[in-house]
């Protein structure tokens, strides 16, 4: 999908659909299954794997406790699968064009520039993980619950030096708030039809179907 | 009894990401290699192939007589294990003492790697990883944070390697050790250069001072401090 406008509608649209209801998540996997690379993600955004066994353990414990487990893996489930996508799909300077062009080149420029310094860092973290792994198999230690705390302890140390970094870098270069820029979007055919049938996820979702099967019962 | 035979052969080994690619061919033999190239180049993706620690797209990586390899990443900290430097000394297998003696950082004992300098940090790093011999040592981008003294110092202690293949991976143009081959990533293909001081005419990354000297009708042995210094000399007579 080339247009983020659409793309990070039809996320919140889907994310909203899967989160109501179980049918509104299957709906909401359905889409995903049609409308984006599907697997080509989950292959190249690893983290899916961890992300969605963190909400199998979670699910597990609320079924044993009485709560309804399956219906918030789907449901959770669904929800991460489009966050990869989007996440997978974003292209640097998407959020600056995004925001200056829903509110403005003052106060839509710092959302856009704060969000993408939230994605640039999201990325920074995920590839200073997989070093860090690298680093420990150098050591001969093998990756477990004790290399948590030193590498929680260097990715924030990372985030933070990479933070100042950037900080210092807006500073020198005279930023104090806002900032020029022309916002430019290539809307294909197959975005409009993508962002239209999430609409329909979204109906899914809120109608009641089960009533309609009760007035034929 | 026959000598133990320690190479590396890269057999057509390939490497291919989204719109980027790296091919290497050639055989590297003991001693020490420099590889060169700008930064992107792919240098830390052939580091880590060579450690076996990144999968080939293509080809293969055949090592005779290597039974212990050690890689040194870009970025120190990313080695980090230990809450405090002797911590982080004894997660290398290497005496706290030692080390903090010969890296100037005994007072620094219980204090987070992570608050030390980047320039302390890479002393730190490296020096665990040289107080070990390795058949195969791999540093990538060693003098980064490094100043002029300590990377003279670090130019010695690889120079003092007597066994095994050691591969440097920088773009660092001054202070370089005396090496046994000198390599190139130009268009994302590693190019053997050859032996110095001859590899000199190949290199496309030959630093400027060697490029002066040689204009000067003066071409160094090879690139460590001394060679240069030696070659300055002849110029003048």
């Amino acid at each position: 999908m080339q247009d983020p406008r659409i793309r990070i509608a039809a996320a919140s649209i889907l994310s909203i659909a899967a989160f109501i209801s179980l049918l509104g998540a299957l709906a909401a996997f359905l889409w995903w299954l049609v409308f984006t690379p599907r697997f080509m993600i989950v292959k190249k955004i690893r983290l899916v794997f961890s992300l969605i066994l963190m909400i199998a353990f979670f699910s597990v414990v609320l079924e044993l406790f009485g709560g309804n487990g399956f219906s918030y893996f789907c449901r959770m489930t669904v929800i991460i699968l489009i966050g990869m996508w989007v996440f997978g799909e974003q292209q640097s300077g998407e959020f600056l064009n995004i925001g200056v062009w829903l509110f403005g080149t003052r106060m839509g420029f710092d959302i856009g520039l704060v969000a993408e310094m939230g994605i640039q860092s999201l990325s920074s973290v995920t590839a200073d993980l997989d070093r860090i792994r690298i680093a420990e198999q150098i050591k001969g230690k093998r990756w477990g619950v004790h290399s948590l705390v030193p590498a929680v302890l260097v990715l924030v140390h990372g985030a933070l030096n990479r933070a100042e970094d950037a900080a210092e870098l807006l500073a020198v270069r005279g930023y104090r708030s806002g900032g020029t820029l022309c916002p430019v979007f290539n809307t294909g055919s197959l975005d409009r039809v993508a962002g239209l049938c999430s609409l329909g996820v979204l109906l899914c979702a809120l109608i009641p179907v089960s009533e309609f099967f009760i007035l034929y019962r | 009894m026959g000598v133990l035979i320690i190479r590396i052969t890269l057999n057509r080994v390939h490497a291919i990401r989204d719109d980027w690619s790296l091919s290497a061919s050639g055989t590297l033999d003991e001693g020490v290699h420099l590889v060169s190239g700008d930064v992107g180049s792919g240098k830390s993706t052939l580091a880590l192939m060579i450690a076996g620690l990144f999968p080939l797209s293509g080809g293969s990586i055949e090592k005779e007589g290597i039974t212990s390899t050690m890689l040194s990443l870009q970025f120190p900290e990313l080695h980090v294990t230990g809450l405090t430097v002797a911590e982080e000394c004894t997660s290398w297998g290497v005496s706290p003492d030692d080390i903090l003696g010969t890296t100037g950082l005994t007072g620094k004992r219980d204090v987070s790697p992570l608050s030390l300098s980047r320039g302390e940090l890479n002393r730190l790093h490296l020096a665990c990883i040289l107080a070990k011999n390795h058949d195969l040592l791999l540093l990538d981008e060693p003098f980064s944070s490094l100043d002029c003294e300590e990377k003279a110092k670090l130019c010695t202690r690889i120079g003092q390697t007597s066994q095994g293949i050691t591969i440097i991976f920088t773009h660092e143009q001054e202070i370089l050790p005396r090496v046994t081959r000198i390599w190139e990533i130009v268009d994302g293909m590693l190019v053997d250069c050859g032996t110095p001081p001859d590899a000199f005419q190949n290199w496309h990354h030959v630093p400027s001072i060697i490029e002066k000297l040689t204009a000067l009708g003066s071409i160094p042995d090879n690139l460590s401090l001394d060679d240069l210094k030696e070659a300055a000399c002849r110029i003048r007579g």
